[in-house]
């Protein structure tokens, strides 16, 4: 696996987010996703140019909606991960695992 | 529910952001309907604002206007703090012109822009009228004003109006009592208070029943401040009766604390209208349809623009002009400020032009030498520009940059002036008061922060950091890489900077020596009323004055009570003689008339004054020719007349003046004819250092109701007068009110006025002379630290010690002379403007134009020649191994 496969812990957030909301994930759904979660909050600004760069890295997609009022008259933009997003994704897990093997107890004892 | 962000919010990201995308605004917008708070939406503002932050900026080489600037902004701000010495010399004197600036904007903006002292004052607006073809008009106050019939029309007329109230000039009445003592008041309409939405905080104030009915009792409204002062504050006044002008008044209310009329002038008491005849007894004017005393004071209706009043006021003004065939109309509807009188207003401007332009000028000095520190500055920064236009900084950029800096240094010192203004303000208004003369009304001023003056402090900012930052940005930019990488860094773009550098110091010594000379002129004005001699004698002289009207004296009454109290003073001791004057020697105020030698002749305007017999021999001036008044020409009205030397010169040049006839105009078709009997001296009569101003004396009329003064020359101390006189009027008449002064207070008023201007223009003067001297030794010692391996060299080849000073004083001296002279000339036109309070010193004085420069250049050479005290130290062989 080449090197520019690795993802960032942010990347890896925004990812996971929008795969666990599948169908209803777009833009709001996904800050509030993940400000929920991880109960850290998270400008509309900095989410959108994470996602950008996955876009053009081609681990996600996205494509536009209908105009809903409460937006001002302004389409939803929704994501999607594509497989190869999956996969590195994947492949990040797996990484992190390995290198978590056998600490776990000591880092979370030490928390 | 569809709620999209509020304009400004996406006026706010798109200019912060340009790049926020549609479907950003979208969540944005989303979460804005669902009700998110504000500091949610301002977190989103500001995180799209570092979106462009300086880092991502320089990678993508390029960036939003607003990042750049932030990065300029951080910029400038790490430069300054590295470098404090030069931020604080380059503030300072920012600071100090901009604080002058600024306190003397906030209190002309006090004085004259502030809407006045009522709820929603911005509905507010004042009314005066010009009008032609008018044969007969009579004026209290000023002519612009209106008759109770005039104002009654419009009042009735208006629909765009939700009131029109009418208020007068200020007037002073006797409140009677225990303590006698003068009150300044107004008489307004009836509907004054509810125009104003002013609510008395006791008492109904004026009602139906207490105003506008027929047979209405006699009502006022006090004041909070005098309720306080003079009633202990005492509840139960509303309803009683006080003692006005030795006439029971009814109070019909208090009004609230820190209301005082809306005028700059600030009233003790509120009268009805219909009050005028009672407390001037001998004039009646009230319902007089020609007689010009109300100003009026109107309230818009919700959605009506000042365009709309003033049409339909002038509609309803053509009424008034068809009741008087050949009258033509035309209403100044204005916004209403505490300056409202147009005569006032235009008064108040030209004075703040004179002091505006002051001001201005020692903020430009401020300018040229925080301009001069940026050439020096940005030659020593040459390294450092070269660097970064070899990296591919743009030219414009860079000037950006050097701009955003000066911006910052003329941020920094509008807030510190803007804080120094504020601090000094009340100080400096406590100072201005006390060289003031006592005569001063007192004035609402509420100078402080508000939009007006915030809006000027940004004003000023940018335009200052234009002033001296453009110049010195443009140079610092036009750097010529090739030289420096030649390594000549003393020689490159030294010679354009060394002309504007010359340049700006001209530009100071100019404007120093127009505000030195103009100083210098004012001081010595100021040095001519403490010390002249008018030419009449006002030491031992007590001016009495009192208003037999407050009495409710007739005219015979008035005159028998006259007679018995000069005899009563006549008798005292010490007293040598008493005459009595309509106006008392350089007074304030003027009595004019208008006179001519025949039918034909064009009329002439002539000060007057109306004096019995013993006037001249009182203050002695001498009588040239002829004799003074009998007593018996003071017993009917006027047909004799005594002129000054100035005037029968005037009038009969070559000729004897005695004998002839005067024609003095008494109305629009009527004249009497004066018979010439005496000539006096001319004598700084009316106003300082003015003899030549046509003047005639006319016999004071022994029956006369009027406010006059009487002169009472004595041997005795002031003080044992003043009491023997307010003894035997007390003795005479309990209520009446009688000040006793000194004649010379009148030359105090004029003393007073010229110390305001003479201190007011020396302290700006020397301001400007200090910012001027700093900013010739910043130059020099510049000058000379970059010369100092040439004046090694010379010095090395033979050149003494002397000869290398006078080298480098020589050339930065050259300007200054240069400015000295452009200075002078300048002061020369800018004197005439302040010929009127000159009293008699020549506009081109040649004391002050010589004074002024020579010290001007004193200074300077002496801030010239202290910095090139270096280079006694130094050491030629050290100096040409320097690189």
């Amino acid at each position: 696996m080449a090197k520019r496969d690795h993802l960032g812990e942010f990347e890896q957030i925004v990812l996971l987010a929008v795969l666990r909301l599948g169908s209803g994930a777009y833009g709001a759904a996904i800050r509030r996703e993940i400000e929920a979660r991880t109960r850290r909050s998270l400008t509309v600004g900095a989410l959108y140019s994470t996602l950008d760069r996955l876009e053009a890295k081609g681990y996600v997609r996205s494509w536009f909606g209908d105009p809903t009022p409460e937006r001002g008259g302004r389409s939803k933009r929704h994501f999607e991960v594509r497989p190869v997003g999956v996969r590195t994704l994947r492949a990040s897990h797996e990484a992190l695992t390995a290198m978590w093997e056998g600490l776990e107890p000591e880092v979370t004892r030490g928390a | 529910v569809a709620r999209d962000l509020p304009w400004w919010i996406r006026a706010l990201l798109r200019a912060a952001a340009p790049a926020t995308s549609e479907e950003e605004l979208g969540d944005i917008a989303e979460e804005y309907t669902r009700g998110a708070s504000p500091v949610w939406i301002c977190r989103q503002l500001v995180s799209a604002v570092g979106r462009g932050s300086p880092r991502r900026a320089s990678r993508r080489n390029a960036g939003t206007f607003l990042s750049q600037t932030v990065e300029d902004l951080r910029l400038a701000f790490r430069t300054l703090r590295r470098h404090p010495g030069f931020a604080f010399a380059a503030v300072a004197p920012i600071a100090l012109g901009v604080g002058l600036n600024t306190a003397g904007f906030s209190i002309f903006d006090a004085i004259a822009l502030q809407p006045v002292a009522s709820p929603g004052a911005n509905q507010l607006v004042t009314v005066y009228q010009e009008f032609k073809g008018v044969k007969k008009r009579h004026v209290h106050g000023a002519r612009r004003m209106f008759s109770v019939p005039e104002y009654r029309t419009l009042r009735d007329g208006t629909r765009s109006l939700t009131g029109l109230a009418a208020f007068t000039r200020y007037w002073t009445v006797t409140l009677g009592g225990d303590s006698p003592r003068e009150v300044n008041g107004v008489l307004v309409s009836c509907n004054y208070f509810d125009v104003l939405r002013i609510v008395p905080s006791l008492g109904p104030g004026f009602t139906a029943a207490t105003c506008e009915a027929a047979d209405a009792p006699p009502a006022v409204v006090l004041s909070h401040s005098l309720w306080t002062a003079a009633f202990a504050s005492d509840r139960a006044i509303v309803g009683q009766t006080i003692p006005l002008n030795g006439r029971a008044v009814m109070v019909a209310g208090v009004a609230p604390e820190g209301f005082g009329g809306i005028d700059v002038a600030q009233v003790s008491f509120f009268a009805p209208l219909s009050m005028q005849e009672m407390l001037e007894p001998d004039a009646r004017y009230y319902l007089d349809p020609d007689t010009s005393w109300l100003a009026l004071v109107g309230r818009r209706t919700d959605g009506t623009t000042i365009a709309q009043v003033r049409a339909e006021l002038g509609l309803v003004a053509e009424e008034i002009d068809r009741r008087q065939p050949g009258r033509t109309t035309r209403l100044i509807v204005e916004p209403a400020r505490a300056l409202s009188m147009p005569e006032a207003r235009r008064d108040i401007f030209q004075l703040v032009a004179v002091l505006g332009a002051a001001f201005g000028l020692v903020l430009l000095i401020a300018c040229a030498n925080v301009a001069n520190l940026l050439l020096a500055r940005g030659a020593a920064r040459q390294k450092e520009i070269a660097v970064r236009l070899s990296l591919g900084v743009g030219r414009a950029r860079l000037i950006r940059q050097l701009m955003t800096e000066s911006l910052l240094i003329a941020g920094a010192g509008t807030i510190a002036g803007s804080l120094l203004a504020r601090w000094s303000f009340q100080g400096l208004f406590a100072m201005l008061v006390s060289l003031a003369p006592e005569q001063v009304p007192a004035l609402r001023l509420d100078a402080g922060l508000n939009m007006h003056v915030i809006a000027f402090a940004i004003a000023i900012t940018g335009v200052t950091s234009l002033a001296f930052g453009l110049v010195p940005a443009l140079q610092a930019s036009r750097l010529d890489i090739q030289a420096l990488l030649n390594r000549d860094t003393a020689g490159a773009g030294r010679r354009a900077t060394g002309w504007l550098r010359g340049s700006l110091i001209g530009v100071q010594a100019a404007v120093c020596t127009v505000l030195m000379i103009s100083a210098a002129l004012l001081l010595r004005a100021a040095y001519v009323t403490e010390t002249l001699d008018p030419g009449f004698a006002y030491r031992g002289v007590a001016v009495v004055s009192f208003d037999t009207r407050s009495l409710g004296y007739e005219r015979r009454q008035a005159a028998a009570f006259r007679q018995t109290l000069i005899d009563r003073l006549r008798a005292l001791p010490g007293v040598e003689s008493i005459a009595e004057a309509g106006k008392t020697p350089l007074s304030p105020g003027d009595m004019q008339t208008t006179v001519r030698r025949s039918d034909g002749e064009p009329w002439q305007e002539i000060d007057f004054n109306s004096v019995s017999p013993e006037y001249f021999s009182v203050v002695r001036v001498p009588i040239v020719r002829g004799r003074t008044f009998t007593a018996s020409e003071g017993a009917g009205p006027a047909r004799t007349v005594i002129v000054t030397e100035a005037t029968a010169r005037r009038f009969w040049p070559g000729e004897d003046a005695i004998g002839r006839t005067l024609r003095m105009a008494l109305g629009p078709d009527r004249d009497v004819a004066l018979e010439v009997v005496g000539i006096v001296a001319d004598a700084q009569m009316t106003r300082i250092a003015d003899t030549t101003t046509p003047c005639m004396y006319l016999p004071a009329e022994a029956e006369s109701a009027d406010g006059r003064y009487l002169l009472v020359r004595s041997a005795a101390d002031h003080a044992a007068v003043a009491r023997s006189v307010r003894a035997i009027a007390r003795d005479l008449a309990a209520g009446l009110v009688v000040s006793v002064a000194p004649l010379e207070q009148n030359l105090d008023l004029w003393r007073g006025l010229s110390r305001v201007i003479a201190g007011v223009s020396g302290s700006l003067s020397l301001v400007a002379l200090l910012m001027a001297a700093v900013g010739i030794y910043g130059v020099v010692a510049f000058v000379v630290s970059r010369r100092l391996r040439e004046m090694g060299i010379r010095m090395i080849l033979g050149a003494a010690l002397g000869d290398v000073r006078r080298l480098i004083l020589r050339q930065t001296l050259r300007p200054v002379v240069l400015g000295l002279i452009a200075g002078m000339a300048g002061a020369g036109a800018a004197s005439r403007v302040l010929e009127s309070v000159l009293f008699g010193v020549s506009p081109l004085d040649p004391v002050s134009f010589a004074a002024a420069p020579l010290l001007l250049l004193a200074i300077a050479i002496a801030a010239g020649l202290t910095p090139t005290r270096r280079l006694l130290t130094i050491e030629p062989a050290a100096v040409l191994r320097r690189e």
